[in-house]
């Protein structure tokens, strides 16, 4: 008799206090899906939220009948407040139902803000179990705040899940991946330094803008557009981007490459000039040539132009890190991994001595349906 | 109250039992179809006595009766000799006396309340046909169905299992109904514990009436508090018969048109017979797909109020519009509107049953189609939460025993609640008490869930996929037979000899 009781209280209890679990019915939440930030300057920032705004089908039949209760839901929310601050926190008073950050999917930040560092902002996503790890991080040329209230884009979709497909379609071409995981990452591990896709809004669209190298969590260079192919190539392999490559003025070559893998192999880590070896492979295929360019007898010609164009791209590329001492490629990792007793202290000393050599080897697997 | 009335009633007794047998007979004239009379011829007089409806009357009036008023019949002893019948009791036993009248003996005493009495057994048994299955239907098997009649049934059984080893020990059961059990196996393969844990359980039983198999299996079940039916019941002979040789133990009950197969294991609630007619890639997947069916349908309405009421992260983003557009315009929380739909599709399918078969289809299209669409433009539940329940609800059905469909589609509820109540880790705490629950529970004192757990691999060959028959060469390692190989295991695992070539040297 004891005994059941015993296990019938505890079930009596679990069943009357479930009651007080705070639930978040799917549709009466609000659920935050973009954050902007934007700096003003003495710490103070502009943020802004953005909800999606779920409009019944107006398919007769489909949706439920009455008036779609989500079609008038708040759609953003902006105001001031200090850097670090939680906006759902911030919001919360001025939200209609609770805002929830489980299904948050981009996070903005303006060129100052990014400037500024953005320390503050990851910790405290890196505090907070609620927020997803795979969410997009951008940087936004021009205001935050404008790109996620404008209402003149040619898309009906929500503006947040406009610029996450963009930037997650991008990533699977020539952006190398970023989500809130490896930006964490590259900020959180030992010789190495993150980056973020930079978008911006052009006229009624959205466009990628290269990409933002941070020195630690303050944004220091911009990476144009045409350099990210090698930046990529460089960074992890790929498929599916594409290279346009001006072999004479005004003559063009593309090419989209089936394959792209890279080795390093590193001498004398720990001397004060460490050597690091990049051996790049590219498979491609022609997407697009200059008439009459590429044929039989000028592909392995086309081939090697190619090796010695991108191989000299990419040190280059190198050399601008090394000027601005971030390593974004992540080499000091490289450099670790291949030397014994690897000597960490003296590596940002060392790191902008170090020679960098680059060996690419294009094959071109394909020209195109036609000779 | 109630109790003292019936205690009163009791007292004035009528079920005394005989003392004698003119007790009995008095007992038995008050019925109008009870027949004595004295026969008087100038060899013989004797008295004739038995039960007009349980007795075949055209035999005792075709061949019993002329033959006994025969001049040939000088005395009782005669009988033997000149009537045309195959067994002739004699017997002073009353108990004996009353069981057979009662069957449709027919009786012959030599004098009016003679103790010594001659047993003609002469029963007529009232059985339907042999009729095509309907609650486990066939597509390329057999389609014969066990009927209320145990001769029938056994005879269904035995026709399959010509041979001497094939056993059938019959039993009564209940004080007063007295039921006729038989319990089938193969000598020389069914476990001796088994059987004997079988004959204990039915002979200990204390019961005044068995009614059909399926209660018979509630009363001598493991746990009878458990959810889980754990012995299966079929209304097919093959299956039994099948069992029989895999050596198992049947039990037939009189009057019941289902047999139990015991011991039985969890998997083998979800084969059909119809798995051994396919190809077994083909009869693999289906039973996957059975499975995932019996999954889908505990699963998938409590995933859905876990989802829905805590982990809106867990909804994939292009979802999410549906699911809020859908919801949007309902006024519940998920759980009750999860309640009304689930109440609704059992009270559609307890309606479908006891209605009239015409009936009943049309109560299924006016349930299924009319409720269901009229309640989601009314704004009562979302039209997604329809599918999964209709889905789920059709899952259910795929499970091929009844008893254990009907666990399936209860098992769903304490999952909803346990997810309103905790999300997701309620309904993995739901499925943990369901899990240690099958790990206790046995069949026959055997493992209930004995592939999975204990872990038996070479009994894996037959439970979630079934293996080709080749390897099929040993039976479940489970039943502990007393030959654990069906074949010659050397010759079906013989290796092909070396290929010679033609030409040598």
């Amino acid at each position: 008799m004891k005994q059941k009781a015993a296990l019938i209280a505890p079930l009596i209890a679990l069943l009357l206090l479930s009651g007080c679990l705070p639930t978040s019915i799917i549709d009466d939440v609000l659920l935050v899906e973009a954050e902007g930030i934007d700096y003003l300057g003495d710490g103070k920032v502009m943020g802004t939220v953005s909800m999606p705004n779920y409009a019944a089908n107006p398919n007769p039949g489909s949706g439920g009948a009455g008036l779609p209760t989500t079609a008038s839901m708040l759609r953003h929310l902006s105001g001031v407040t200090y850097d670090g601050k939680s906006l759902v926190d911030r919001f919360q008073p001025s939200g209609q139902m609770p805002l929830r950050v489980g299904k948050l999917r981009l996070m903005l930040f303006n060129t100052a803000m990014a400037k500024k560092g953005l320390y503050k902002q990851i910790d405290l996503r890196n505090r907070d179990p609620d927020a997803p790890r795979d969410m997009s991080l951008a940087v936004v040329e021009g205001s935050c705040r404008k790109m996620l209230t404008s209402a003149d884009y040619q898309t009906q979709i929500p503006v947040a899940r406009y610029i996450q497909d963009m930037i997650e379609q991008n990533s699977e071409h020539n952006y190398p991946e970023s989500t809130l995981e490896t930006f964490m990452y590259a900020y959180y591990g030992d010789y190495m330094d993150p980056f973020l896709p930079i978008i911006r809004k052009q006229g009624d669209h959205i466009e990628m803008y290269g990409l933002a190298l941070f020195k630690g969590d303050k944004y220091v260079m911009r990476l144009s557009e045409n350099r990210v192919f090698t930046f990529k190539m460089l960074f992890q392999k790929f498929s599916q981007g594409v290279y346009d490559y001006e072999f004479a003025p005004n003559k063009h070559i593309a090419l989209k490459n089936v394959h792209t893998n890279v080795n390093y192999k590193v001498k004398n880590g720990n001397s004060s000039s460490p050597d690091i070896y990049a051996s790049v492979n590219v498979r491609a295929q022609i997407r697009q040539a200059n008439p009459g360019s590429i044929s039989k007898s000028t592909g392995p010609g086309m081939e090697k132009k190619l090796n010695k164009h991108m191989a000299k791209e990419a040190v280059q590329l190198v050399h601008r890190f090394q000027r601005k001492r971030i390593d974004p490629l992540q080499l000091g990792q490289h450099v670790r991994s291949y030397t014994r007793n690897f000597d960490g202290k003296s590596w940002p000393e060392r790191y902008p001595n170090a020679r960098f050599h680059c060996k690419v080897d294009v094959t071109i697997r394909q020209t195109g349906i036609s000779e | 109250m109630f109790w003292k009335n019936s205690k009163k009633k009791n007292d004035q007794g009528p079920a005394q039992p005989s003392k004698s047998i003119a007790d009995l007979l008095v007992q038995l004239e008050t019925n109008p179809d009870f027949n004595h009379f004295c026969h008087k011829s100038k060899t013989l007089t004797c008295w004739i006595s038995y039960i007009n409806t349980v007795v075949d009357l055209e035999y005792i009036h075709r061949d019993l009766l002329p033959a006994l008023y025969s001049e040939r019949v000088q005395c009782m002893k005669d009988i033997a000799q000149v009537v045309p019948i195959d067994k002739l009791i004699e017997t002073r036993d009353l108990s004996v006396i009353q069981t057979s009248l009662l069957d449709g003996y027919f009786m012959i005493q030599p004098s009016k309340r003679s103790q010594h009495v001659y047993l003609i057994p002469c029963p007529k048994k009232q059985a339907r046909q042999v009729a095509d299955t309907e609650v486990e239907t066939s597509i390329v098997g057999a389609h014969d169905s066990f009927v209320e009649s145990l001769e029938t049934n056994i005879n269904l059984v035995r026709s399959r299992i010509p041979i001497p080893q094939f056993k059938v020990e019959e039993q009564r059961i209940g004080k007063l109904s007295r039921t006729r059990i038989s319990i089938l196996y193969i000598e020389g393969l069914a476990n001796k514990a088994n059987l004997n844990t079988t004959r204990q359980r039915i002979t200990d039983l204390e019961t005044v009436s068995v009614i059909n198999a399926n209660m018979l299996a509630l009363m001598i079940g493991d746990n009878s508090q458990s959810f889980f039916p754990q012995f299966i019941d079929t209304e097919r002979p093959d299956r039994v018969s099948g069992a029989l040789y895999e050596g198992k133990i049947a039990v037939l009950v009189d009057g019941s048109p289902s047999a139990l197969i015991l011991p039985s294991t969890i998997v083998e609630f979800f084969s059909t017979i119809d798995d051994y007619s396919l190809n077994w890639p083909i009869a693999s997947l289906y039973r996957l797909l059975r499975l995932f069916a019996v999954a889908f349908s505990v699963i998938s309405s409590s995933l859905y109020v876990a989802a829905l009421t805590y982990h809106y992260q867990l909804v994939p983003k292009d979802l999410l519009a549906t699911l809020i557009v859908s919801r949007s315009s309902v006024p519940y929380d998920p759980i009750i509107e999860v309640l009304l739909l689930e109440v609704m599709i059992e009270l559609l399918r307890e309606a479908g049953v006891r209605l009239p078969t015409k009936v009943g289809q049309t109560i299924g299209i006016v349930g299924g189609i009319v409720i269901g669409t009229a309640s989601v433009q009314a704004g009562v539940t979302s039209n997604i939460l329809l599918i999964i329940i209709a889905m789920s609800a059709l899952a259910a059905f795929i499970t091929p025993n009844y008893r254990m469909a009907t666990t399936i589609r209860l098992m769903r509820f304490p999952f909803i609640l346990a997810a309103q109540m905790f999300g997701l880790i309620g309904v993995g705490l739901c499925f943990m008490f369901f899990v240690c629950h099958l790990l206790k529970l046995t069949s026959l004192g055997r493992p209930f869930i004995e592939p999975i757990y204990p872990m038996r691999v070479t009994d894996l060959k037959d439970s979630f996929i079934r293996l080709p028959s080749n390897m099929q060469g040993q039976r479940p390692l489970f039943l502990r037979t007393a030959d654990k190989n069906r074949v010659n295991l050397h010759r079906t695992m013989q290796k092909k000899g070396k290929a010679k070539p033609d030409i040598d040297e």
